[in-house]
């Protein structure tokens, strides 16, 4: 039994830092790129992908006996556009700015690649306890990497960060070390690519030497 | 048949749970997402006609979509706002346009849906540019220049790089008025 609930924890760890969907897997680049120029959109985004990916490995597993190879893919999308949809309409009613600022990125969750990645190598042939740990990591490693990004970018380019302004408060982090003039450039399409690519970079030499002292 | 039954019974179950389940969703979720869209209509509207307090909605005859009749805090008419929609460069766009009490000078145009390139279009949707159609002739067509514009002729500058979603939205408005104007003269 102990040994049962060590991989479930190691799966829910694994998700979220040594096999992270956005930084080490390298899976759902293009959210990850659109969403993170504000850590408000990266928060809801997060929360969604986070919602779906539960329901999805939930289900997927509970029927994982029963999938027919001829319908299994047919059963991950229907599954996976059915709790999208669901996330979307919930996301227009709570927080409907910032579901109006994601725009066509929450139902494109759809065909975000960790989602289906996650159905295929884990849900459809593990228990659902296991099945659950690995979404939950997965989708907090996500969230986790696209917050980091959108830190990075909210601040160098628009000077400060605001989150929550749909639920009536507001917090506000605004440092004058960045005024008068932001990096306009991060919150646009390059500064997406470059904050990525320098993230990614810093991860896989910190990974490399991880792994130079475990192999020594 | 027994071949297909065998085949299909999971994904035909599936179907119907998950239609169900959306179903509930939607229904459940469907009057706050209603009251949203009101609210940002209503912030809109407050923002395109100065001094408004309450609004009646109308129907002009010859225009499809939602005319607003404005009015101040003793009731007296304050302008009116429309609701257009039209093509946009990616997508639809949708904007709110106030215009005076007389209906011959726009008092203001908020941008409140679209999907136009973000950074390049979706600029349309910012105030500073939107502000260029305050004070110009309703009665007159918009003209989009690529460079500021000149005084008396109803222009307003498109957006750098975005001269499309530009254009669009001088569209969409000067349509509008075209067919709500008319239409409102016999109502003032």
């Amino acid at each position: 039994m102990a040994e049962a609930d060590n991989s479930n924890l190691r799966q829910f760890t694994d998700g979220l830092v040594a096999n992270n969907p956005t930084l080490v897997q390298l899976l759902g680049m293009c959210p990850t790129l659109a969403v993170t120029n504000s850590v408000e959109n990266a928060l809801v985004m997060g929360a969604a992908v986070i919602f779906v990916l539960v329901m999805s490995n939930l289900i997927t597993s509970a029927l994982r006996n029963r999938l027919q190879p001829h319908v299994r893919i047919l059963i991950f999308t229907l599954t996976i556009a059915t709790f999208v949809t669901i996330a979307d309409l919930a996301l227009k009613a709570y927080v409907f700015e910032v579901s109006r600022k994601l725009g066509p990125f929450v139902p494109l969750i759809i065909v975000n690649c960790i989602i289906i990645a996650r159905a295929e190598v884990v849900a459809s042939r593990q228990g659902v306890a296991r099945s659950v740990a690995d979404a939950f990591g997965c989708g907090l490693g996500f969230t986790l990497a696209l917050c980091l990004l959108g830190v990075i970018r909210e601040l160098l380019g628009s000077g400060g960060i605001t989150v929550m302004r749909d639920w009536g408060w507001s917090w506000h982090l605004d440092p004058k070390v960045f005024e008068p003039h932001a990096w306009v450039i991060m919150i646009m399409p390059p500064g997406a690519f470059l904050t990525l690519g320098i993230v990614i970079g810093v991860v896989n030499h910190l990974r490399s030497r991880a792994a130079a002292k475990g192999g020594a | 048949m027994k071949k297909f039954i065998e085949q299909s019974w999971l994904i035909l179950t599936l179907g119907v749970v998950f239609a169900v389940l959306l179903a509930g969703a939607q229904t459940s979720l469907a009057p706050r997402i209603d009251a949203n869209l009101t609210r940002a209509l209503n912030e809109a509207i407050g923002q395109v006609v100065p001094g408004v307090v309450k609004t009646e909605s109308l129907t002009v005859p010859g225009y499809d979509r939602a005319v607003y009749k404005c009015l101040g805090r003793d009731g007296q008419l304050v302008g009116w706002a429309i609701d257009a929609s039209g093509a946009g460069f990616a997508d639809k766009i949708r904007l709110v346009a106030g215009i005076s009490p007389d209906t011959t000078r726009i008092t203001g145009l908020k941008v409140i849906e679209n999907v136009e390139t973000p950074g390049l279009g979706n600029k349309i949707a910012d105030e500073s540019w939107a502000r260029q159609f305050r004070g110009l002739e309703a009665g007159r067509r918009m003209v989009v220049q690529k460079r500021p514009p000149a005084a008396g002729r109803n222009e307003v500058q498109a957006i750098t790089g975005a001269t499309i979603s530009s254009r669009a939205v001088a569209d969409i408005v000067s349509d509008a008025l075209d067919r709500v104007r008319p239409g409102l003269a016999g109502l003032r």
